[in-house]
């Protein structure tokens, strides 16, 4: 085992831990939407928030660094450069979020002056984390940047996957600059603010767990480089040839000009076509590679992603993409359900089956699938569409009621936010958040418990795989 | 847009490409275990994709432009799963001859 | 089927499909091309939403009158700056809009509103839209005879420094401690924010004048 691969299972470690963290604040600020005066100026509802979406984006950063730290020592058959170096700015990643999750339960807000966005908060959604905390993320991804490189370098050897890698290291460290700004100009904060909840997030991020996922594809089922790489480059070039242009779907109404109406609607209404030949492709490799497979878990959480996020981002995208049904439907519980799902599809179901990745080669078992690990995935699967169905539920009423018949006042949204079907959907959201929290005790049991030796699995896989 | 248009387009919007996955999977899956009648049942999805494709050409208040393009993904929804598994053949059997 | 592959990549229009190195290209290229598509339009969506530019009003727009009404040319709701209509009855410089503009976007940030509000539909979905709050009908309607201001800015400014004594249902609004000053700069920012041209966003929005009511 590489000294890095150490490494990875401290960051899947904090990963996990943070996951418990959202999904705790995503449970508490459901309760606000059926019980709104709970904690009242205590900790308001939008303290609780920014801990449930911050902790999305550092978790889900923090597993894909662990899973690069991971796999590339094994791609590269050298371990990784500067290792110490990583090793030690873990801990201040660790130091960086800890502190700034004190700040916000004690501080949660400022004044109007430097110092707030400096030392508190900085208000802007998913970049709430004050200046100091950003240059921390930006420190800890610099050294990460250093290590793919480097050992690239020293090991003498690109494959495709790195190639797509170091490259993708650029929009990751460019497009997060972007957290920084203050622009007074609020049509002009949001444009950028975009890049980087789209581009980062999606797009720079997508690239880099289409890498994770190729390296787990030829790791877990044994596909052949060729195509994994073949799938690679396809994937990059749908991803990016749509995602950079369907950037525009945001840019309907914040000011910019009408021409976004066109060009957003355009290509984010051909997203779904891409991850339909995902689906496929999908069954196809559940076929070739069944009997070979010595990961069951993997295995099922992988083919999983494809389905869920043809469904979260594509079902879910398209039925509010084009400007015209977007005009009601933007900024309601329609967009948090979209939001949940496409994120869960893309990234969540992915980084869970490189968890599994590692347990099966930590605890040196030839074959994993001890039947424990399905009541985490039927848990986790149906609290999520559970959740997303209540919200989509409590957002079309909000649309309906809220939007196109009762224009957008504050009337109109108090109003709306008393219907019976709003409320309805959002108690659904919190008792299908309790069985995702459920699914997520079972996940992390499941990881944390010794494997059983499965003697008849574990010789018909080793027959099949050698 | 009336409100009841805009909530009927939306969910129109939204069963044709689920109806479009239906018809992917079903294929797809159909074609891997070899057996036809998922494939036909495959078929059933593709023709409700088709079908609520033209609901909302023919009774949605959505601009000219907007339901000329969903009638371009209709067409890929169509294409998109034999396309796609023949390409995975090819590379699969390609892949094997160079190994 | 079986003829794909084997040997030398074939050479033909497309490249052979099941070589990755066609696939990498087409990664590579498509990603520039869009890139640079980008590029000409974030120059051009720049200039536009700049203050002063076609769709953002300069910041003295808090100087005037602010409606919003169906536009039947482009067919959608449009800002429509009227008169003299000076925020708290002074009109200000465009330094003085724009020192206004800086303060009030840091009240915004500093007291994290989009994580409960949102802006133009971005944030947070648990508290109204603020992008129209200059124009909404409760000002008038609500708050300025609960509060007893003979305006609307004077009103919000009344709101904001003390939320938490003007319940309006059950979801309230927390004391977030603005100072007057803070709380002044942040109406005028809300009242600049209703000038931004925002396609149509939201719709069928009923501003505080009757006869701004939209043509049958």
């Amino acid at each position: 085992m590489y000294r890095s691969q150490r490494l990875s299972l401290r960051y899947y470690t904090a990963a996990i831990t943070l996951f418990g963290v959202m999904i705790l604040f995503g449970l508490l600020s459901a309760l606000y939407y059926v019980f709104p005066s709970m904690l009242f100026e205590v900790l308001n509802f939008s303290t609780s928030k920014i801990l449930h979406i911050d902790t999305l984006v550092i978790w889900l950063l923090m597993a894909f660094l662990g899973a690069v730290y991971w796999y590339l020592p094994q791609e590269l058959e050298h371990e990784v450069v500067g290792i110490r170096l990583a090793e030690a700015t873990f801990w201040v990643f660790c130091a960086v979020v800890a502190v700034v999750a004190v700040v916000f339960l004690v501080v949660q807000i400022g004044d109007s002056t430097a110092f707030t966005l400096w030392f508190i908060n900085q208000g802007r959604k998913y970049v709430e984390a004050p200046r100091w905390a950003s240059i921390g993320v930006v420190v800890v991804m610099g050294v990460f940047a250093y290590n793919v490189v480097a050992t690239c370098v020293k090991a003498r050897r690109m494959t495709g996957v790195t190639w797509v890698l170091v490259l993708d290291l650029i929009p990751l460290l460019a497009v997060y600059m972007d957290a920084f700004p203050a622009d007074e100009n609020m049509s002009r904060d949001l444009y950028w603010w975009w890049w980087l909840v789209h581009m980062w997030v999606e797009s720079t991020w997508e690239v880099l767990i289409g890498c994770i996922m190729a390296m787990v594809l030829m790791d877990v089922m044994g596909t052949s480089r060729r195509i994994v790489e073949t799938w690679l480059y396809i994937e990059v070039m749908l991803v990016l040839g749509a995602g950079i242009l369907g950037l525009g779907h945001h840019y309907f109404w914040i000011g910019t000009p009408e021409y976004w109406l066109s060009i957003g609607g355009f290509f984010s209404a051909l997203e779904p076509l891409p991850l339909l030949g995902m689906v496929v492709h999908a069954v196809y490799d559940a076929g070739e590679h069944r009997l070979r497979t010595v990961n069951r878990p993997a295995f099922f959480w992988i083919t999983t992603e494809a389905f869920l996020n043809f469904i979260g981002a594509g079902v879910w995208g398209f039925m509010m993409t084009l400007p015209q049904i977007n005009l009601f439907s933007h900024g309601t519980q329609w967009t948090v359900s979209h939001g949940h799902f496409a994120f869960y599809g893309a990234y969540v179901c992915g980084v869970i089956a490189v968890f599994y990745v590692a347990k099966q080669k930590t605890s040196g078992v030839a074959c994993l699938d001890d039947r424990f690990w399905k009541w985490g995935y039927g848990l986790l699967n149906i609290g999520m569409v559970g959740m997303v169905m209540g919200l989509l539920l409590a957002g079309i009423t909000q649309a309906f009621y809220g939007r196109a018949i009762g224009g957008s006042t504050l009337m109109a949204f108090t109003q709306v936010s008393e219907n019976p079907w709003f409320l309805s959907g959002i108690w659904a959201r919190l008792l299908f958040g309790i069985v995702f929290a459920a699914g997520y005790v079972a996940l992390v049991y499941d990881l944390l418990r010794k494997p059983r030796s499965n003697a008849v699995g574990a010789g018909e896989i080793a027959g099949a795989a050698t | 847009m009336t409100p009841t248009a805009f909530v009927a387009t939306a969910l129109l919007m939204g069963a044709f490409v689920l109806a479009g996955g239906g018809y992917g999977s079903l294929y797809s899956v159909g074609r891997l275990q070899g057996r036809p009648r998922l494939i036909r049942m495959g078929a059933v999805c593709l023709v409700v994709a088709l079908g609520f494709a033209a609901a909302i050409v023919v009774a949605t208040p959505l601009a000219v432009g907007w339901k000329i393009l969903i009638g371009v993904s209709a067409a890929g929804y169509a294409a998109i799963p034999p396309l796609v598994w023949r390409y995975l053949e090819q590379l699969h059997s390609g892949g094997r001859a160079m190994r | 089927m079986d003829t794909i592959s084997v040997g030398p990549p074939r050479a033909g229009v497309g490249g052979d499909l099941a070589d990755p190195r066609f696939w990498a290209a087409g990664a590579i290229s498509t990603t520039i091309v869009m890139l640079i598509v980008l590029a000409f339009l974030t120059v051009d969506s720049l200039s536009v939403i700049t203050a002063g530019g076609r769709n953002v009003p300069a910041y003295d727009v808090i100087n005037r009158h602010i409606g919003y009404e169906f536009n039947w040319a482009r067919h959608r709701d449009v800002p429509v700056i009227g008169g003299l209509e000076p925020l708290f009855g002074q009109t200000v410089t465009e330094a003085e809009a724009a020192a206004l503009m800086e303060k009030g976007k840091l009240v915004i940030q500093s007291r994290a509103c989009m994580d409960c509000h949102t802006f133009f539909g971005n944030g947070a979905y648990y508290a109204p839209d603020l992008t129209k709050s200059w124009l909404d009908p409760a000002w008038e309607n609500i708050w300025m005879p609960m509060t007893g201001k003979a305006t609307r800015e004077a009103a919000m400014v009344e709101f904001l420094m003390h939320p938490d004594q003007y319940p309006t249902w059950n979801r309230r609004m927390p004391n977030l401690h603005l100072t007057e000053e803070e709380a002044r700069a942040t109406v005028a920012y809300l009242k600049w924010v209703s000038s931004v041209d925002t396609n149509g966003f939201p719709a069928n929005f009923r501003t505080t004048k009757p006869d701004h009511a939209k043509q049958p």
